[in-house]
Order: C-alpha cells, then structure tokens, then sequence
C-alpha cells in the first residue's frame, strides 16, 4: 500500500548559525493573499517617496581651477582619473575618490578647448587656442598619489604648433590617431609634428569632433555652419552631412550602438540620429532651456549626460523625450562640459564656476558595499515602482523636480509659446484647403537638408 | 564665349556708368558728346530702352554752381580733366580695365584683324585665304581675346572644334620617311578602339560628391553589421555589464604561486621544499626516500622513552580518575536510601507505607477533582489549545492527551470509589425521560406511583431563605396539602389504569411527548396555569389567588425531587381532564393548536365535521373557564385568535364550489399590495437626482432686494433666472447623455469613486497599445512573499546590471551566429529571455530595423 505524507526534513528548518535566516514556507495560493495587488501599490508609492527622500545627487565638488572649466576627459584605463582644462591653459588631474588634484600639466598659453586621453589611458592630447597640440605623458596611479597633497607638474611630452586655433580634440579608441577640429578637421599620430589626413567641407570651422568607439575609424563632427558631418577615415572622405537649423555644440556616439549618435544642440534639444539615416532624427530630447553645451553617453548605452547654459545637468534616456533627472545647485554657473563616469555610477560637470562638480547618476542610489538582501530590497522596490509608474499618484512623485526659478519660467514661457504656435497652425490649417498646409514632425523640423 | 564675356563687360562698364559714383555734369556732356558717334547703334538702343523704363528713382544732382558759371568767381577752364589729344593711338595693352576705354579702337581695328587673322591661318594651314573668307563672313561678330593664345586659352575656333588639325594632316609630312609605315599602322589601331577614348576628368565638386556616394555605401554597410547586436541588446530583458571583472587571486594556487619566503622558517621551509634531490626522489620509486631519512640511534631511544613516559603518565592518570570517580558524598547515599524505600519495592514491603501511600493517593485524587488541574483546565493548555497549537505541534498534542491521561486515570478511581446518589437520579431521570415514550404502560404507571409517594412522603420545610418567612410557610404548607392531595388521587388513578391496563394509554402516550412541558401543565390543573405566565409570576402569588405560584416556587426550591414527579402529575391530570370531558381526541388537538406550532398537521389530520362541532361546542366552555380564572388579556388575546383563525382555514378547507386559481392570478393575489416597478422608478429617479443634482432654486437672501415694492415686483435678477434655466437645461442634457437614459427597468451609475480613480489612468501609458495587455502588466504580483525565492530575482531584475566601479568597455564585435538564437553570455538570463523574445519575432521584429536588414 502506498502511503502519502508530507515530511519536511529537519535541516530544512534548522539552521547552521544563529545568525541565518530563518526558513519560512509559504504557500502561494493567491486565494490565501487576495490584496496582493493592493499591497504591491501601495509599495510601489512607498518606494517612490522613499525615493524622493534618499535622493542626494551631489557628493562633491572639485575646487583648484582659477578660470571656468572648460573641457574634461575621463581616463578610459582608471577610474578614478579624471582630466580638466580651464580656459586660462591650466590642466589638471585629479583623483576622484580624493577629490583632489593629482598632478597640473602647464604650458598652454590660451584657453584649453580640447582635451583627451588614449585608451590605454598613457596618453594625454591637449589643444587649444594657441594654436599647439600637446602631448603629455599620464602618471601612474601610485597608492601615494591619493595620499601626498604635493602638487607635481609635468612637462608635455610633445608639442605640436599648427596653423590655426584648436577647438575640440578626440582620440580614436584603441589606436594611435586622434582628431582636432579648427578651420578644418585634421587627423595626427602621435608620433607626428603635422597631421596625417585633412578634411574639409564647405569654408566654416569644425566646432566639434568625436570618435565612434565601436567604429574606431569613423567619426562625427559639427560645424558652425550648423552641419553635422559623419566621415571615414579609410576612405578619406566625408560620408553625410546634414544641415540643421541651429549649430551643434557637442556629439557623443552611443558606445553600445555603434549607428547611433546624439547631438547636443544650440536650441536646447538634443538630437538622437541614426547614422544611416540623417535627415530624421530618430528621437528628439527636449527639456533644456537653454542651448545644451556638451554631452556624454553613458558606456551602458542607455543614458546621456547633458550639460547646458542654463546651469544645469541632465540626464537623458537614449529613447526618451524628457529628461530623468536634473542636478543644479545654487552656485554652479554655465555648464560648459560633462562626462559620465566609466562604472556608469557617477556624472561629472565642469562649469564656469571655475569648479568641476561630481553627482550620483542615480541621485538615490546608496553608495558602499550592499548586502545580497539589502539589493534585492532595493530592486524589488525599482522593480514594483517600475510596474505602477503609470497611476496618477506614483506618476507625480516620481516625476517631480525641484527646479531653479530662472529655468522653471524659461518653461513656463517655451510653453506658451509653442501652444501658441500649435494654436496657429491649426487655425491655419482649418482655415486652408485641406492637404495644402503639411506640418513636418518634430524629428524633421529643425533639419533643413541632407547635403548629398 | 569670348563674345559672351564682353557683351557682359559691356554691360557692367553701363551698370559702372548709370550707378556709379557720378562724374561732374560738364564732363559727361563732354563725353556725349564725343563719343556717342563712336559708340555702337547697340549701345544707343540700351540707352533708350534704360529712359523708357525708369523704375528707380535716382537723385539728380544739380549743377554746381562754380560749373554754371553763374558768378565767375573762377578762371574759364574748358575742362578739369586731362584729355588725350585726338591723334592719340592707344597701345593695345590687354586687360580688363580698358574695356570700356578701348572698345572704340578695337571696333576700329576690326578690320585689321580679320585680315590678319586670315594671313595667320593661310601661314599656318598653307591653305589659299578664300577658304577662310566664308567662314569669317558668315559670322561677323566681333570678339577680342583678352590673352595671348596658348594651350591654356585656345581661340575661339579650337573651342568651337573647327579648323582642328587632324592626324592625317600631321602625317603629312613625314611621308614616305623611314619608320611612317609602323607608325601608321598603330595610328590606325589607335583610332580602331575608340572607345578608349580619355575624357576629361569631372569637376571637383562632382567628383567629391560621386567620392562621398560611395563612402556613404560603405560606412551604412559597416553600421549595418551591428544591427543584430544592437537588437539582441536592446530586446532583452536586462543587461549585464559586471561580468568579467577580476578581483585579484581567483584560486588558493593563484596566491600560492606568488608566495615569498620572508621569515627565516619560510625560507628553511621553501629551502626544503624546493630541494631538488628531495624532487627527485619523489618522482622516481621512492626508494632514494629512505636513503635521505637517516635516523640516529639516540633519537630513536630517545623517542622511545618519550613515548612510554606519556603511556605511562595516562595510565596513573586513568587510575586517579576512576578511583575519584568512585567516592560518593553522604547526602548521595542518604538520598538514595530514601529513594530506595520509596519505591514500589519498599511500599510492597511495609504495610504501613502503603498505606501511607494510599492517603497520598487518594489526595491527589482529591485535589485533582477540585482542580481538574489536569482537564486541559490550565492556563497552558487552554492557550495551546485555543491557537490551535496541539494540532500543529506533536509534542504539544502529547502532553495534553498526557494530562487528560492522567486526569482519567484519577477521576476513575474516583467513580469506583464511591457511589453518588446524584449520578443514580440522573440515570434515573434519564431513563424516566427516554422510556417516558417507550416504555410500557404499567412500568410507567408505576414508577409514576413511586415518585409520587416519594413527593408526597417528603415534604421538608426550608428553614431560611424567603421561603422561611412567615407567609410563605402557610402557602407552602397549603400548597403541600393541596399537592399531597393531588398526589394521592393520582395514586388512585394509578391504581384504576393498572387494573384497566388500557388500551387507550398507547395512544395518549404518543400525544403527550408533544405537550408534556408547558400545554399539558396549563389544562392540567386548569385553574392553576402555565409557564407562559412565568413572567408574572410573583404577582400571582402575591395576590394569593391560586397557589399555582407556589407550588412552582416549591418546584424550583426542590428541583431535583420534584421535577419528575411534577411531571407525571402533569400528565395524570391530562389524562383525567380528558376523561372527564369524554371528547379526549378532539380535546387534545385542540391545545395543541393553541399552544405548539408544531403539531399543527395533526389537527389537520382528523379535520372533519364531526371534530368541527365538537371545537365549536368546547370554545365557549374553554372561554367559560378562561373567565372564571380571570386570566391576563393577552393570552385570552391571543387564545380567541387563535381560535378564529382555525376557525376560518377550517371552514375555507371545507368549502365545496372552490375553483383553482389561475398562475397568473396565484402571483398577483402572492403579491398584491407591492407595487415593484413602482417602486424601481421611484428608486431610479433617487439615484438620478443623487448623480446629477437638481439645481437649487434661486432664491435671494432675506431681506436683499425685497425693500419696496417695485423691487418685489421685480422679482429674481434675471442673471440668477437665466443660471437656474442653464443648470435645468444642463441636467436635462445630462440625463439624456447617461448611458441608462433609454433602458428603463435598468440604473447604470455613473457616479466616480475618488478613491478608485486613483488606481486608473486617465490614458493608455506609451508603450501599450491596448488597455488588457496594460492590465496583464501588472497582473501578477512580483514581491517575494507572492513567489517563490527562485523566480523572484529574475522577476525584480533591473533593466541594467552593472557594478559600480568595474569599467565598461564599448561594444566589442561579434558575428552573429545564424545557429545560436540565445546568446551564451548570460546563461542566468536564458530562461527569461526565450519568452519575450518569441513573442517580439512574432510582431515582425520592430519594423524599421527589419527594413535595414533587407537593406543590407
């Protein structure tokens, strides 16, 4: 005969040490726990207000610059180095977990306007307005550095005086070139005193240029003639080129994507791109009022950093509208340029303010060792928030953000403006034969032409 | 194209003319006037056409006053300028600037160059003039050339491709020279393929844009090769990026490996161990071993006596402790003597212990009788059992069946023990009860005698209490008297039956259950009445009308007594009444009704004529007695309607010319008097005026307005009027909108809950596109206590992992493997991965990146 019987084995429930958890059973039947959804939302607002009270985005600020900062470069190779250059020609390193300066690297005469570090993070390019290309050679991370506060300076390694002022410099990823972009785009090795390869497309000067990781030998570029052009170095020549309605201040490619790219731009928009497919952008991100001044992507790939005129910091989803957050403090100026850290955890702003500012990407993400437990608390409360973000009341925690008085009227007034405009172009349009009046979407309005 | 570029300086040296700054007045009169029979017809007709259209205004200029020589204030100049004199023969310098001066001298010279042109072409081709006399007839236009002809600025004819030198003519020559055959021959060839033909190169900007065509091509084909990764990235669930992270040593070996010798036993260790004899001799038999470990004599003796010092050491030690072991305190042997004598063995021994045993015994049983300490009675148990514990736990069930164990086994000692009258009655009275039905008659009839004589025998007097009192004693006494009285004729009757042995008991018997409480007590002794009457009981008694009072109260002190013998009191009068009246059947359904529900089928049993006139005779009889007795108005009350009532159904029972009712009449005679759709209309419009409220009437505020008469007259200000028709008009509109406006027997509410509305959205959230898929979201709950420990963790998994301090490196390459459609990286994600990505493939794989796969 055969008997059925429960049996749970003793060690089921014993435990080793004092200190384990305890074994608890649970019988899942959902007709035992019938508020299962109501507890979970409520849940989901807790976590959303807790949220709010534990987001504190500013760990520190880095204070050593006698002139606005700039341009930054983050070593690829050490996470804890981080470069700036301040529009007098100082150069700094400095130690982020410290927040103090590692080392200056002087010589440049006028305002540093590029500034970039090798993959293999030996390696740092300088550029600026006087006209030179430095090279310098990064120290090595020594457990004295982050310990002695002395002040050491190094000697460029190179120095290379060209024709005309510099404005942005970008090393391509792991190899040996890097880019500057001035009255036209050059490409140098480093071993060269001239560059290698020149480019130039119309007469307007290159105001930006970045290098797609993924693709080492394409790479973007924006001009003051509002053109945002995509070139290729093996064959030597551009690729696309597309005209705007504003200039482009800043490109960052998406490093896990390598088509993609996203343009800061002078309207206060960024625009996301295929780069297969210029003449619509495949995203719009609105929320600056301000012309947006330098942007970086996160090497997750999906968050960008912006940082904007209208002293604020903020972060983007790489297919979302509106930003996810804002950073500002009362004291921090013009934002003039920003990097995302390379763990993905911090942002880094450089600002007029002469100061370099470091911020948590997630503003209330705890920082330090977590416990197993304690991160599956913390992504259980993420995840249910996640589930209930859409219902009213989770939705305006979630969405609400403090903002500086001079940008919430900028808003106030954007607005207006734009319903205003909406209002008149659908008068317009009711009031015109039906198909003569044809709105383009807002992906295309602010592109003018795909120059072949 | 020479002709072209001068018309068009022509017209610029004009533009210079008209729009320039201007010459004075006296000057261009001047020049009008010399030079216009020099200019072309051309020229003049522009002119013209220039005055005919005049568009622009253009400021005059006046004539200064030095020029019109009003006041003379200067020498009579002719003119300012200087002028070349008229025999002056321009040099014929070539350049842009004397367009416009040297236009006449090469119209002049025109002439000269078509002759000198000619004798150039006649010196160079050696053909006669006449043959290119046509040619420059036929087109008379001038041209000059503004450079010196050369390969880089060919005449006119060149580009014209007339007047080109041919091959042949080149060949000319060198006819008939050495080597002019060969060369021929690859002329010819030459000119056979000639589609080999080089064309000029493309402009500049042509060329480039050609370039960035094709670089476009390429650079789209190199993005496209990322699309899959891209997508296989996108597309799942969660993104892992703390993957290969190298935190130091990995493995014990690893560390192991670095290890240094430092201290001076390290180093003697590593000099041992890395000794390469002693390797050696490892890897090969073993025997080299043996050789290495030398063993000195001494250290072996040594060794040895080591060794059986210690041998012998533990065993004294052994000893010591054994005999230790052994020695036992006083209090240890006294205890044990006492546990010895109190052990069973002991007590069999001495009778007096047993005894002694026995007491104790017996006081325990005692004790446990008053306490029932072990009845599951304690503050332990009764917890245990009230949260359900003893059914959870085993060990809790055991020792509460323990402790009723041990209760059962003291309480029966008990009941062996003695015998408790109590408990007799109790059988006694269980067996009067349950045989009361059963039994036969004559066992009844007897054991009715028994217990009646017992009441009659004992009637003990209490000697405090209310029933001490003066007064009451006399009413008990007479109260006794009366039931001793009672007692006694029962026991004659008792005595009649027996003899009788009647064949009627039966079914009086089977009659009686039903009533023996309260019905059968209330006829019995008819005078005295029923429990129903308990309430007033006292006042009865007091008014000392009957005694029926008391002898209740008698009952109640001597409840135990006297309660069966009351009983059958009871039941022997019943009986007797019956008799009496003759009409013992028809008597006893009759009480039935009045008094038990219940039996109200009986009566209807033996319903006929017969019964009937019987009931109508005993009414007033029974209402005779109710009078008599003076009872309470309510239960005559309630008695005669009763009485009517069956009456009535009685009669109607009886009726013969009674016709069946329709179904339909069935329910509205059922329920007539509830008007239901009435009652739904009525209902509806409640809850149409709860949602959509009627507007308030307008109306002013006392004493506002209401001053004189004319203001009264007025009435409401036609602002407040035309609002309550506005809110009339909107609530009739609303009424109409709602979605149970046309169905009438139906109310769909309309009204919002707040608090509901909370948990809706107002719209469909982005990513969705129907409202179930949206309610499928959220469906399943995903916290830990609703699922179990395994699948939490991947039901809570943030969209991205990653540490924070390990460096993420850009997208690295891969080729996508046509084979392989979940990826090997994360094995941790697979099972949540497959799902999802079966349904994405389903929908078509987000149409623009498929487009870009067919692209490619």
């Amino acid at each position: 005969m055969k008997i059925k019987t429960l049996s749970r084995p003793v060690d089921e429930y014993t435990r080793e040490r004092s200190q384990d958890l305890q074994v608890v059973f649970h019988n899942f039947d959902p007709s035992l726990r019938p508020m299962e959804k109501a507890v979970e939302y409520k849940r989901a607002l807790t976590a959303a207000k807790l949220e709010k009270i534990f987001a504190r985005p500013f760990v520190g600020a880095m204070d050593g610059h006698r002139d606005g900062v700039s341009c930054m470069a983050k070593n690829p190779n050490y996470l804890k180095g981080i470069f700036s250059a301040s529009m007098d020609g100082d150069i700094r390193l400095w130690d982020i977990s410290s927040r103090r300066t590692v080392c200056q690297f002087p010589g440049h005469q006028g305002a540093v306007r590029g500034l970039t570090v090798s993959t293999d993070g030996n390696v740092l390019v300088s550029c600026g307005t006087d006209c030179t290309v430095r090279l310098w050679k990064v120290p090595r991370p020594t457990l004295e550095d982050s310990s002695v506060s002395s002040e050491n300076f190094i000697e460029p390694a190179a120095e290379y005086v060209w024709k005309n002022a510099f404005w942005a410099v970008d090393h391509q990823f792991e190899g040996e070139l890097f880019a500057t972009a001035g009255a036209q785009l050059e490409i140098w090795n480093h071993n060269r005193a001239s560059p290698v390869q020149s480019f130039q497309w119309g007469t307007d000067s290159v105001i930006s240029v970045r290098f797609n990781p993924g693709e080492p030998d394409i790479l973007a570029t924006s001009a003051s003639d509002r053109s945002i052009t995509i070139y290729d170095l093996r064959m030597s020549s551009a690729a696309r080129r597309i005209i705007m309605m504003t200039k482009t201040n800043s490109i960052a490619w998406n490093p896990m994507e390598p088509m993609n790219l996203t343009a800061a731009n002078e309207d206060g928009s960024c625009y996301s791109f295929d780069g297969r497919k210029m003449d619509e952008a495949k995203c719009v991100h609105k929320d600056h009022v301000s012309a947006v001044m330098d942007i970086d992507f996160s090497p997750t790939g999906r968050e960008f950093v912006t940082g904007s005129y209208d002293r604020s910091v903020r972060i983007f989803p790489y297919n979302g509208g509106h930003s996810r957050e804002i950073y500002h403090t009362k004291r921090m100026q013009r934002v003039f340029c920003v990097k995302y850290s390379c763990d993905a955890t911090y942002v880094l702003s450089g600002s007029d303010d002469t100061n370099l500012r470091l911020w948590k990407a997630k503003a209330s993400e705890q920082l330090g060792v977590i416990l197993p437990r304690e991160q599956k608390k913390h992504e259980y409360n993420e995840a249910v928030k996640n589930r209930y973000k859409h219902l009213p009341e989770v939705k305006r925690i979630v969405r609400h953000r403090h903002l500086p008085k001079p940008i919430y009227k900028a808003l106030g007034i954007i607005r207006t403006v734009n319903d205003s405009k909406r209002r008149k172009e659908d008068r317009r349009r009711a009031h015109s034969a039906p198909g003569t009046i044809v709105t383009k979407p807002l992906r295309q309005r602010r592109i003018i032409k795909e120059v072949e | 194209m020479g002709e072209k570029r001068r018309s068009t300086s022509k017209t610029l040296g004009k533009n210079k003319r008209r729009k320039g700054p201007h010459l004075p007045n006296s000057i261009l009169k001047t020049i009008a006037n010399e030079k216009r029979p020099l200019n072309s017809d051309e020229e003049d007709d522009e002119i013209d056409s220039d005055d005919a259209i005049v568009d622009l205004y253009e400021y005059e200029e006046g004539v200064p006053e030095e020029e019109s020589r009003k006041n003379n204030r200067y020498d009579p100049v002719v003119n300012y300028n200087y002028e070349l004199p008229e025999d002056f023969e321009d040099e014929n310098v070539e350049s842009d600037d004397d367009d416009e001066g040297g236009n006449s001298d090469n119209e002049e010279g025109e002439g000269d160059d078509v002759v000198r042109h000619t004798r150039m072409l006649q010196a160079v081709t050696g053909m006669p003039s006449a043959a290119f006399d046509g040619e420059s007839k036929r087109k008379p236009v001038l041209f000059t050339e503004a450079y010196p002809e050369s390969e880089f600025n060919p005449t006119r004819d060149v580009l014209e491709g007339k007047g080109l030198l041919t091959i042949d003519e080149l060949m000319a020559p060198i006819e008939g020279k050495p080597g002019f055959n060969e060369l021929e021959k690859r002329i010819s060839r030459m000119q056979k393929d000639a589609q080999a033909v080089v064309h000029a190169p493309l402009p500049k900007p042509e060329r480039e844009r050609l370039e960035r065509k094709a670089v476009k091509g390429l650079v789209d084909k190199e993005f496209n090769k990322w699309v899959h990764m891209v997508k296989r990235n996108r597309e799942a669930p969660t993104v892992y990026f703390n993957q290969n992270v190298s935190l130091g040593y990995s493995t014990v070996g690893a560390i192991a490996s670095e290890f240094q010798p430092r201290t001076d036993f390290e180093k003697k260790m590593a000099s041992v161990l890395n000794d390469n004899e002693l390797g050696e001799a490892h890897d090969e038999d073993g025997a080299k071993l043996l050789e290495l470990n030398e063993v000195s004599v001494e250290d072996q003796i040594k060794y040895r006596d080591h060794i059986a010092k210690m041998r012998s050491l533990l065993f004294r030690h052994e000893l010591k402790s054994k005999r230790i072991k052994k020695i036992k305190s006083k209090t240890y042997h006294r205890l044990k003597g006492k546990d010895l004598k109190k052990s069973a063995m002991g007590a069999l021994m001495d009778p007096e212990m047993a005894k002694e045993e026995a007491m104790k015994q017996e006081a325990r049983r005692v004790e446990e009788r008053m306490t029932l300490k072990h009845k599951n009675t304690g503050k332990w148990a009764k917890r245990m059992i009230s949260r359900g514990l003893n059914v959870k736990y085993d060990g809790t069930r055991a020792a509460i069946s323990e402790q009723l164990q041990i209760n059962a086994t003291l309480s029966r000692k008990m009941n062996s023990t003695n015998d408790g009258s109590s408990s007799d009655e109790s059988d006694d009275e269980e067996e009067l009860n349950d045989g009361s039905d059963q039994d036969t008659p004559s066992k009844l009839i007897a054991k009715a005698r028994e217990k009646t004589l017992k009441t009659v025998e004992d009637d003990e007097v209490p000697n405090s209490g209310l029933l001490s009192l003066p007064f009451m004693a006399r009413a008990m006494k007479k109260k006794n008297e009366e039931a001793i009285e009672g007692g006694k004729r029962a026991l004659e009757e008792y005595e009649e039956w027996e003899n009788s042995g009647g064949e009627e008991n039966p079914k009086k018997t089977a009659v009686v259950s039903g009533r023996r409480v309260f019905g059968a007590t209330a006829k019995v002794e008819a005078p005295k009445e029923s429990r129903k009457d308990s309430d007033n009981f006292y006042d009865n008694s007091d008014s000392d009308n009957d005694t029926e009072g008391i002898e209740n109260n008698d009952l109640g002190a001597v409840r135990d007594t006297a309660s069966p013998a009351r009983n059958t009191g009871a039941i022997t009068e019943t009986e007797k009444f019956d008799d009496d009246v003759e009409n013992p059947a028809s008597k006893t359904t009759f009480d039935v009704a009045l008094f038990a529900s219940g039996s109200w089928k009986k009566m209807k049993g033996c319903q006929n004529a017969e019964t009937k006139k019987k009931l109508k005779k005993h009414v007033p009889y029974s209402k005779g007695q109710d009078k008599k007795e003076s009872r309470d108005d309510e239960s005559e009350d309630s008695e005669s309607e009763a009485e009517e009532m069956v009456d009535g159904i009685l009669t109607s029972a009886s009726k013969e010319t009674y016709e069946i009712p329709s179904q339909a009449e069935l329910i509205q005679r059922a329920f007539a008097g509830d008007d239901v759709v009435d009652e739904f209309e009525k209902e509806k419009q409640e809850v149409l005026n709860q949602e959509v409220p009627e507007p308030e009437k307008p109306v002013l505020v006392p004493g506002w307005g209401q001053w004189t008469n004319i203001q009264k007259k007025r009435g409401l200000p036609s602002w407040m009027v035309r609002e309550h028709e506005d809110a009339k008009k909107k609530r009739t509109l609303d009424l109409k909108t709602r979605k149970d406006a046309r169905l009438r027997h139906v109310i769909i509410s309309e009204k919002v809950d707040k608090k509901v509305e909370k948990l809706h959205t107002t719209t469909l959230p982005f990513p969705y596109t129907s409202k179930e898929v949206f309610e499928h979201s959220m469906r399943m709950p995903i916290g830990p206590e609703f699922n179990p420990a395994t699948i939490v963790g991947s039901l809570n998994r943030p969209e991205v992992v990653k540490r924070a301090g390990v460096i993420i490196k850009p997208l690295k390459f891969e080729e996508a493997n046509p084979n392989e459609k979940v990826d090997d990286e994360h094995p941790r994600s697979n099972q949540k991965q497959n799902p999802k990505k079966g349904g994405k493939t389903g929908k078509g794989q987000s149409k623009g990146k498929s487009k870009q796969k067919t692209k490619a």
